[in-house]
């Protein structure tokens, strides 16, 4: 399972459609953290980090707080230009630009850490 | 910066998120035939061209604090990248570009990310105006202390008081001009300004049949002392 999250709601869509896998689509961070406390381990979560409520960085935080849910890999999908930088510390393995993000891109970090 | 150029910039920020949704709505159609995959990737290409102007809007903001940096670029890198990106729609639009690089080009003390947006401008407009008969042009030439990039295209003449900024190397705001039908002048308003920002200047001359744009950008004397 994949989990996306985007509180646009069609990039979010587009997204989980370019994983070609099974995706839950959250449209906040605080619902994709309950679906986790639920028990639901996603492989990788694709997620941008300007979101409605708390934004993406506090749901890394959350996530690397906890020995499990810290070996999540994640891909930021975001408008922000990160310039290349290392979010490594937060489990981020990929940065994607929206401007520029093609669903090849998508599908090849979800064939890489989603088997 | 002026209250009417902040309203654009605000405007810009609430206009890249649904063209960012129909770029990824475009890209998301499946099984197309040859004329609809047309269709589709116009309608990426198009929405790409907005995007980059939309960021080059907001960029404009952080021109104030100064966020970048200056460093020896190599022109011709640049000016290839640019090709590469607007390939698709000179093949779309059956439209030829002709390039002229000198041997050898200095590099320029420029910010390597608003000169590409200045050469992706200035390129954009000069395939506007080429027809299917006549050729768009890129021509750099080296220059003393300066490198520079030149664009010509067919278009129609520009009013004089455009003239008059493209002259004194600024373009106050972004202006309709009627005699270019078409366009705002946007792209020469952002030109006008990363220019300015490099220290960089940017003109224009008259043809018979047509306008070039030029950008000239200094050499950059730190490379040049090995």
């Amino acid at each position: 399972m994949i989990f996306v999250i985007d509180s646009d709601e069609i990039t979010a869509n587009c997204v989980a459609k370019a994983t070609q896998r099974e995706t839950r689509v959250f449209s906040n961070a605080i619902e994709a953290m309950m679906a986790i406390a639920d028990g639901e381990m996603p492989e990788l979560i694709l997620m941008e980090v300007l979101l409605m409520g708390p934004d993406g960085f506090t749901f890394l935080n959350e996530l690397i707080s906890y020995e499990d849910t810290a070996k999540i890999p994640i891909v930021i999908i975001s408008t922000i230009d990160f310039g290349g930088r290392d979010l490594s510390t937060y489990g981020v393995v990929g940065v994607l630009n929206k401007d520029t993000m093609l669903p090849e891109e998508v599908f090849s970090y979800v064939e890489k850490y989603a088997r | 910066m002026d209250v009417e150029v902040d309203n654009i910039l605000a405007a810009a920020h609430e206009l890249k998120q649904p063209l960012v949704d129909l770029r990824q709505l475009a890209l998301a159609f499946d099984d197309l035939d040859d004329n609809n995959e047309k269709v589709r990737e116009k309608m990426i290409s198009v929405s790409d061209r907005a995007i980059k102007q939309i960021n080059d809007l907001i960029k404009l903001k952080h021109l104030q604090g100064g966020l970048f940096e200056m460093e020896p670029v190599g022109v011709r890198g640049v000016c290839d990248e640019v090709v590469r990106e607007v390939d698709s729609l000179l093949h779309f639009n059956n439209r030829n570009l002709y390039i002229k690089y000198p041997r050898r080009i200095a590099p320029v003390l420029a910010n390597r990310e608003l000169l590409k947006s200045i050469v992706y401008n200035f390129m954009l407009n000069a395939l506007h105006y080429t027809s299917e008969e006549t050729q768009s042009g890129l021509v750099v030439k080296s220059m003393r202390d300066e490198v520079k990039i030149e664009f010509r295209d067919y278009g129609p003449a520009l009013p004089s008081d455009v003239w008059n900024e493209m002259r004194r190397g600024f373009i106050e705001k972004p202006k309709s001009i009627a005699m270019r039908p078409g366009t705002s002048g946007l792209g020469l308003f952002i030109a006008s300004r990363f220019s300015k920002y490099m220290n960089a200047e940017v003109g224009a001359i008259r043809h018979r049949d047509g306008t070039s744009f030029y950008v000239k950008m200094p050499i950059s004397q730190q490379v040049r002392l090995f």
